[in-house]
């Protein structure tokens, strides 16, 4: 019995992937598996995946961010909006607009933050304000349409052919192998790590040993936010424009990857790599539909039932004993 | 959890990690443990390989004859499948495969960029896409034309020249098309109302333009009272704008709207204030109510753009270009004006009501 709950949380998440991916090695033809096809859908997997990382470190303390889709589109927008500033942009003004895109997000995810630990509302309240709130000055900043940004070397970052070819992959997938380094880094091997899963498994308990709730959930929305800052930058990269209306429904499909990776929305469990799983899964499912050439509707139906899937083996987990 | 530290005064700079830093290489002796120790991966793995061989050469026969992608704006409205079902006559007569792929959330630019990239991967010989966005899709195409692929737009155009042809209604002579109509209805004079549909909308605003310079041109002593005022993307809010604009203008005697949801927000704004059949209205697109209220008198005029043709004429071009033929780089697909007269000919009943089934049923 232990040995088969092991399995699930462990082998879960890759099986998954890895059926999955078999099932179109059998179905599509055979460029699914040239090389080309699998920088695709690595560039396709950065932007759920940079938002899925954030999102680990919110759902593993037990709460939930369900404005992350809004506010990528928020950091699109003030992406494009500040590349406008200047005549022609140079190396600079990028790295402006960029830092001003995880500025801005990341004091969303600080608002979140603030709002649910001080005055005790639940996140999955606060952040659906949230989400309305980023999505309409996304479309204030933006004059309700599309911000069209002079072209400059953020727009490489998403190329699924990037620039110099010895990078193989797109600078943007090598930014989110960073990322999941460095938040399985965070979340298993510092006491922030510690602290987060301490707050998800248990939050009085938590609170009893000293924890200082309200700071770290602070720090773990501003996080998120700064993720979702991130995400937003590599969505400009890959639109070319700030675009108010991107990523709509966008944070279903980042926490999704997050709970097929083993994630569990009572909090206390989650991981980096389960995660990267989770969002590399949907885009080798979308990409793998497409190759086929099969309806939007039975994509629907598979995602939905992949997703129904995995919170089924997460609460199988959560009823075995311990 | 953190481990007793003598004689340490302050936090310790290493109090950060649990016990000590981590490695660099630390990720990947986790991903190795992870997969040999914990999982067993590695050691099932020759069955999945084996899984694989057995398949891969199954999977390599399938594919010989010439596929072109069809990318619609999304999938679920009339106009697209007709688009579809003209896409799918061409591919019959042609002799070719296509594929019908919109974004899996419609009016989604991320998703469809993706689909296109999903196409370029697969290797088709030629892609038409109806562009969600001018600029968005730029860079996806250039992909593309770079790798090979034809590419033909449909329904709206592209910030991009490297395309074969650019097939679409003229939407500006669609437009200047409304305006002969309603000249000839309120006989040249008196005051007339345009609605827009949304700021930004390149389609809608060439129509806007066509009725402008049309209404110059075909009825230079009408008074055009209010040219500016948008009608919002949805019916609903168009119905809104619409009654606010019919209280304040209240003697008109023509009235244009350049799409569908505008058209019908206006009309339903006509019926709330009683005014309709009185004031002369010419729209822009068909669908069940606005033929209704063509058949009751309500709506005098309705332009319709052809999006079976827009399928068809989009899959022959590609077809053509990838046989190395000449193709022109701008095709009209044309407009037809519907008036309560002509509603009943076989030809228009054929561009409002396609027999979609015909060619989508035996697609399966």
């Amino acid at each position: 019995m232990k040995n088969l709950r092991y399995l699930l949380r462990m082998l879960g998440p890759f099986l998954g992937l890895f059926l999955v991916f078999m099932l179109f090695v059998g179905l599509a033809p055979a460029a699914f598996y040239s090389l080309y096809n699998l920088k695709t859908i690595v560039t396709q997997t950065v932007i759920i995946g940079i938002g899925a990382l954030g999102m680990t470190l919110v759902i593993i303390s037990g709460g939930i961010d369900l404005s992350i889709g809004s506010v990528i589109a928020l950091g699109t927008v003030v992406a494009a909006r500040t590349l406008n500033l200047g005549g022609t942009p140079g190396t600079l003004l990028p790295l402006g607009a960029a830092a001003a895109a995880l500025a801005v997000c990341a004091s969303a995810g600080l608002m979140n933050g603030f709002t649910s630990a001080k005055f005790k509302i639940v996140p999955f309240i606060v952040t659906l304000g949230t989400m309305q709130i980023a999505r309409g000055v996304a479309k204030w900043l933006g004059r309700e349409q599309t911000v069209i940004a002079p072209p400059t070397w953020l727009n490489s970052w998403m190329e699924v052919d990037p620039t110099p070819a010895w990078l193989i992959f797109s600078p943007g997938v090598w930014l989110l192998i960073i990322l999941t380094i460095g938040m399985t880094v965070l979340l298993k091997k510092t006491v922030f790590g510690r602290y987060v899963f301490a707050l998800g498994s248990n939050e009085a308990t938590a609170r009893l040993c000293g924890i200082d709730v309200v700071k770290h959930r602070i720090i773990i929305y501003m996080l998120c936010g700064l993720f979702a800052g991130l995400a937003g930058i590599m969505q400009f990269a890959n639109l070319t424009v700030g675009d108010p209306t991107a990523a709509q429904g966008m944070e279903l499909d980042i926490i999704a990857a997050v709970v097929i990776g083993g994630g569990s929305l009572s909090g206390g469990e989650g991981s980096a790599l389960g995660s990267l799983i989770g969002a590399l899964m949907m885009a080798v499912l979308r990409n793998g539909c497409n190759v086929v050439g099969i309806p939007n509707y039975v994509q629907n139906i598979l995602i939905g039932a992949i997703i129904i899937g995995a919170v089924a083996v997460d609460r199988y987990k959560q009823r075995m004993p311990a | 959890m953190i481990e007793a530290k003598p004689h340490i005064s302050g936090p310790a700079p290493r109090d950060f990690f649990i016990d000590k830093a981590p490695q660099p290489l630390y990720f990947l002796e986790y991903f190795s443990f992870f997969l040999n120790e914990r999982t067993g991966l590695m050691r099932r793995f020759w069955l999945a390989w084996l899984a694989a061989a057995a398949i891969v050469p199954v999977a390599c026969v399938q594919h010989h004859t010439t596929t072109i992608a069809v990318i619609p704006k999304g999938t679920s409205h009339v106009f697209w499948k007709s688009v579809h079902a003209g896409a799918v006559k061409a591919a019959q007569e042609q002799g070719v495969a296509i594929v019908w792929q919109g974004p899996q959330r419609e009016d989604d630019r991320t998703l469809q960029i993706e689909v296109v990239q999903n196409f370029i991967s697969r290797g088709v010989s030629a892609i038409v896409l109806a562009p969600l966005d001018e600029t968005a899709l730029v860079r996806p195409v250039e992909a593309a034309l770079k790798r090979g692929i034809k590419v033909v737009i449909i329904d709206s155009d592209l910030k991009s020249g490297g395309y074969s042809s650019f097939v679409a209604t003229d939407n500006y002579a669609g437009g200047k098309m409304a305006a002969r109509r309603l000249a000839e209805l309120i006989g040249g004079t008196g005051n007339v109302l345009m609605m827009r549909y949304v700021e930004g909308s390149a389609s809608t605003a060439n129509r806007e333009r066509g009725f402008l310079d049309g209404m110059k041109e075909f009825a230079p002593a009408a008074v055009l009272v209010s040219t500016d005022q948008y009608g919002g993307a949805t019916a609903e809010s168009a119905l809104q704008a619409g009654q606010n604009l019919l209280n304040k203008y209240t003697s008109l005697a023509g009235i244009f709207c350049p799409n569908e949801s505008s058209t019908f927000g206006m009309l339903r704004a006509l019926e709330t204030a009683g005014k309709a059949g009185a004031i002369k209205f010419v729209g822009f697109d068909a669908s069940g109510p606005l033929l209704s209220g063509l058949q009751s008198g309500k709506i005098q005029g309705l332009i319709v753009q052809d999006p079976f043709k827009m399928g068809y004429v989009g899959v022959t071009t590609a077809v053509a270009a990838l046989k190395g033929a000449a193709v022109e780089k701008r095709i009209d697909t044309g407009v037809r004006l519907i008036t309560p007269e002509n509603v009943g000919d076989p030809q228009i009943k054929e561009l409002i009501a396609p027999d979609l089934k015909r060619w989508l049923a035996e697609e399966k």
